[in-house]
């Protein structure tokens, strides 16, 4: 990400730094308290579903209690790691501070950038790679830059065995670099707009790290580009902003709050930054994306020149923007529950699992001959699905793994629902019998119709629930005590503001807090500042942060 | 590259110096064209090229490049095709940290003879020094097996199929070459684990198939698969297949891709084992396969020619390019909106076209500057044709023009771009056939080698006689190695000797000077 990090005050597990890969002690692992209860027999077929659904309740009795996950009421930094090492997303690195990023988790990874890379070509820009080597010279050129970066650089000073002439910086981003080729293609009205993007890794040697939230490398997309007047900057600003904005919303069904930096949080080099903020399970604030207005700093540092329409020089403006593998970090800590991840089906890897149920072995080849069709059906309809027909895991076994991993749907077949030439289908998002359906047909397109319905509502549904959490634990204020007051109850407040810079690093001392953005939807009406009684133009959100 | 080439200094400018009266006719009319001739100066020739045709961009870390968002897109529309290959083979994606502890680098250098590698350290974050030095990764064998060892268990986690794609570093410094040879390039690096050496002598194969398919499918670029030699293969694995590409102009193999049996070379070094069926303790056996960013660069030396780039369809981000010719009196605005319909009724049909309405250039400098790019099709609208209700079309890869009805314009066009991926790979592979000689002797060998051809001797296959070949051979153009041993072995008639050796042959190789 691009602003600044703060300090986070969360108490962080450290993984070894040898080489050799230590595995977690089981006396870290807590045993779960109160397993739920199992779902009782619907109402609904009873007579030709209670004996299979027996079944269930007796296989479930045998579960092995391999994989266990801290409540998140307990303890939520631990519910977030065991979450990440349980459903197999990541794992630490074997340099402190960094992470592998396993099949699962890299899968969520690409649903956003396959997203992203589309609107990035729709409107206008080009991918390309830099070299992730920046010589510290380019580094020191932008005064703010510098003093914002340096403490986070990761140096090269030995290369193939010898001392270097110019020590190297690893890319915490791209900006010096990409100025500094901007200044040789930009050289006329006619060479502008110049808007691109590059998929990459980048470094921030952290001193406190957390699995995809902050890491010592991490993966994003950049975006940079530069025009011929402040007005067009601006607009693009808003449109990156915008386009976060949407993905959020409309893919990760998170609803974040779009909104501009104070000067303190502004990107250092920056003249206007604008965030996404999500709220996360914990209450905490997540930036989640960032735009930034960069105007004319970093072309007046570099010289990024061109000739106008009346043969002027002018100096460029510029805007950068960026969304990482942090988000990834955010989609798990808004929707995930006690019971593991629980992923918004637009960007699950795996939207529906098939679980096949036999008892005798003379079941068994129908059974999975049905559970078949079914994967053929829907995977043909364009659904993700995963048919889990492994004999070495218990139905039950299976129900729990595939719910922590956050799978939306679960399709269930027994012998029963064979004969019947139905299905009963699970909803992640609702637990128990209440999510559970029996009696769906079989037949294709009753049945491909179905699903895509349901994950539709599934879709909805999270992020229903996610506004919902929101807007119940944000709250409004109009004093300094009542904005204590929210946030040591752990919510964010909302309040007018217009104070100083140090008023607003007293908030931050005295609280904890800082403010996350001012929303660019602003209510209406005289406002008067909570910190100085003065008037107020607007309101800011303050709130904890990781 | 080496001897004469090495001593090349890598330029950030082409030379100044014009040659021959064409093509100062050209520069004087458009301020474009190349200064060196493909068939005279090969290597100042790619670095123009590559350069004009805005692939890349000199950076000021020798060795490091800036891929521009023409060459980006390439790779790109590579990714496009292999990652979902990969993933119907259940291979999976994840990303690997770009650090790596010096323990495991030195525990690999300690049990791969000849592996050392050119790592950047990072010895610094911000003002401090770090207390152990930390590599920038060459490759990721080292990172990955710890975690290899870690998450398998049994045989119900097998096979473990992974694959990232990402950016390495390689800090040598021997003849910087864009794509070819780089500090930092991007590649895919597949490694897999599996409980029995059948099934990764298969997946070795399959991927080599489709690495093959880059090459011949999209690049257009025909190649041989092969085995290495002994002393050619990857130091740490069992053996290396891998497809050899063949650059004319230079008489020069280059390696185009490599998947890799490892054995169980890796598997004891970082100890992963697995419980079997049986519960007995078993070693997996692994592969690691890659492609990088070099394919681009294959693709430039094989395809392109004294005007530039030359870019196959099935590649280029922009297959079709449309230029309006306005003249005197002509109805200018008729003949832009024809462009417009043009790119547009093209680009409905998956067509990927552009149109160039640039009013600061004329249509003589927009046809040199779109042919130094290598745009496949150009189309040009003129009075005329908009009289006539059709479009000129100009071929980039022989300059052939033909006149095009507006009305089968998409089904045309189709045709032409699939005619010209397949006359691309045609000459590519006529060139490349004509290079190939067949020699018995030592003596046709050295005058095959100095002829800059691609050598296919009967061989002993033992591993003294490559090295003394080597040593024989080692001189200002750089030493004659093996390509590789084809898995396509023409007939061996009993009692052929080795070329070098006189023993008794047991095998036809390709042998060469390479990149």
């Amino acid at each position: 990400m691009l602003s600044l990090r703060l300090t986070s005050f969360t108490h962080l597990f450290s993984p070894p730094s040898s080489a050799v890969i230590a595995r977690r002690s089981p006396a870290i692992l807590r045993r779960r308290h109160h397993p739920r209860p199992w779902p009782l027999a619907a109402s609904f077929s009873a007579q030709s579903s209670a004996a299979e659904t027996q079944d269930r309740v007796e296989n479930s009795k045998n579960r092995v209690t391999e994989r266990v996950i801290t409540p998140r009421s307990q303890d939520f930094n631990a519910w977030y790691l065991d979450i990440i090492a349980n459903a197999e997303l990541a794992d630490y690195g074997p340099v402190r501070g960094t992470m592998v990023i396993r099949p699962y988790g890299y899968a969520i990874w690409e649903a956003i950038q396959e997203y992203l890379n589309v609107k990035f070509k729709e409107t206008g820009h080009s991918n390309m790679y830099f070299p992730q080597f920046i010589p510290y010279s380019f580094i020191e050129k932008e005064a703010s830059h510098v003093e914002g970066f340096s403490p986070e650089l990761a140096l090269v000073t030995i290369g193939g065995g010898k001392e270097l002439e110019e020590k190297l910086v690893v890319r915490p981003t791209s900006e010096t670099i990409v100025n500094h080729m901007f200044t040789q293609w930009i050289h006329s009205y006619r060479d502008l707009p110049l808007m691109i993007n590059q998929w990459a890794n980048v470094t921030r040697w952290e001193m406190r790290t957390k699995p995809f939230v902050r890491t010592l490398e991490f993966l994003w997309q950049e975006g940079h580009t530069a025009h011929a007047t402040p007005e067009e900057a601006e607009k693009e600003a808003i449109q990156m902003i915008d386009i976060y904005t949407r993905f959020a919303y409309e893919q990760a069904a998170i609803p974040v709050i779009t909104g501009r930096k104070s000067k303190v949080e502004t990107f250092a080099g920056a003249c206007k930054t604008y965030t996404i903020e999500a709220m996360m399970g914990d209450k905490k604030a997540l930036q989640a994306g960032t735009s930034h207005n960069l105007g004319q700093n970093f072309a007046r540092a570099f010289g990024t020149q061109f000739t106008d329409e009346n043969g002027l020089r002018e100096y460029v403006w510029q805007t950068s923007w960026a969304i990482s593998t942090r988000f990834v970090g955010g989609i798990i800590m808004t929707h995930g529950d006690d019971a593991g991840l629980m992923l918004p089906p637009k960007i699950a890897p795996i939207q529906v699992v098939i679980v096949p149920i036999w008892k005798k072995d003379d079941e068994k080849e129908a059974v999975l001959n049905a559970a078949s069709s079914v994967k053929d059906v829907l995977q043909r309809s364009g659904i993700k699905v995963k048919l889990d027909d492994s004999d070495q895991r218990t139905p039950g076994w299976k129900f729990n793994f595939w719910e922590m991993k956050g799978v939306p749907l679960r399709i269930e077949i027994g012998p029963r629902d064979v004969a019947s030439g139905s299905v009963v289908i699970s909803r992640r998002d609702i637990p128990g019998k209440q999510g559970k359906v029996f009696g769906i047909s079989m037949e294709p397109l009753n049945l491909e119709a179905y699903v895509k319905d349901k994950l539709d509502e599934i879709q909805s549904s999270l992020l229903e629930r996610a506004i919902a959490f929101r807007d119940s634990n944000i709250v409004d204020v109009s004093t300094y005590d009542d904005l204590k007051a929210a946030i040591s109850q752990g919510k964010w407040a909302r309040g007018p503001w217009s104070a100083s810079d140090e008023d607003e690093l007293t908030v931050k001392e005295e609280t904890g807090a800082t403010i996350r953005c001012f929303p660019f939807e602003q209510p209406q009406g005289v406002k008067r500042c909570l910190m100085t009684g003065n008037p107020a133009e607007e309101v800011a959100i303050f709130a904890k942060s990781y | 590259m080496a001897g004469t080439e090495a001593k090349k200094t890598e330029s950030k400018k082409p030379a100044a110096k014009q040659s021959g009266a064409k093509k100062k006719e050209v520069k004087k009319e458009t301020g474009l064209g190349l200064t060196h001739r493909k068939a005279e100066n090969f290597g100042e020739w790619y670095s123009e090229v590559v350069v004009n045709a805005e692939m890349i961009e000199y950076y000021d870390i020798s060795g490091c490049y800036i891929l521009r968002p023409w060459s980006m897109a390439i790779w790109e529309i590579m990714q496009e095709f292999f990652d979902p290959e990969i993933k119907k083979m259940k291979i999976k994606n994840c990303y690997f940290p770009l650090f790596v502890s010096p323990g495991v680098l030195q525990k690999e250098k300690d049990h791969v003879e000849g592996f050392a590698p050119e790592v950047a350290w990072v010895t610094k974050s911000g003002e401090s020094e770090l207390e152990i030095p930390i590599a920038i990764r060459p490759t990721s064998e080292t990172v990955m097996y710890p975690y290899y060892s870690k998450w398998i268990r049994g045989h119900r986690d097998l096979p473990l199929k992974l694959n990232q794609w990402c950016n390495v570093v390689r800090w040598e410094f021997s003849n910087p070459t864009p794509f070819i040879r780089s500090r930092e390039f991007l590649w895919q690096e597949g490694h897999t684990a599996f409980a029995t050496k059948d099934e990764a002598d298969a997946e070795v194969l399959e991927i080599l198939e489709l690495y093959r398919r880059i090459y011949e499918e999209y690049l257009a670029v025909p190649v041989i698969k092969g085995k290495k030699s002994e002393l050619e293969k990857f130091a740490g694995g069992l053996y290396t297949t891998s497809v050899e590409a063949f650059i004319p102009n230079t008489g020069r193999g280059i390696q185009g891709a490599t998947s890799h049996c490892l054995g169980q070379n890796f598997a004891k070094m970082f100890e992963i084992n697995f419980e079997n069926e049986k519960g007995e303790k078993a070693m997996v056996w692994q592969n690691s396969w890659a492609y990088s960013t070099r394919t681009i660069g294959v693709m430039v030396m094989v395809h392109g020619d004294d005007k530039g780039l030359v870019l196959p369809p099935k590649v280029a981000s922009v297959q079709v390019i449309v230029i309006p010719v306005p003249y005197k009196d002509a109805d200018t605005q008729g003949i832009f909106d024809a462009c417009s319909a043009t790119v547009n009724t093209l680009n409905e049909a998956g067509i990927r076209a552009e149109s160039d309405s640039r009013d600061n250039y004329s249509p003589g400098w927009k046809y040199s500057n779109w042919e130094m790019k290598g745009v496949p099709l150009r189309i040009e609208i003129g009075p005329k044709d908009l009289a006539n209700k059709q479009v000129r079309a100009v071929r980039r890869d022989n300059g052939a023009k033909i006149d095009i009805a507006s009305a089968d314009l998409v089904v045309e066009i189709k045709k032409l771009l699939d005619t010209i991926q397949q006359n691309l790979f045609d000459v590519a592979k006529q060139k490349r056939d004509e290079c190939i000689q067949i020699i018995h002797t030592w003596d046709e060998f050295v005058q095959a080698l100095n002829q800059r051809k691609m050598i296919l001797a009967p061989w002993c296959d033992e591993e003294e006689v490559e090295a003394d070949v080597k040593a024989r051979t080692k001189g200002e153009m750089g030493a004659a190695k093996t390509l590789c041993s084809p898995f396509d072995q023409p007939e061996l008639p009993e009692g052929t000797k080795c070329f070098a050796s006189g023993k008794p042959a047991t095998k036809w190789t390709y042998w060469g000077r390479s990149y």
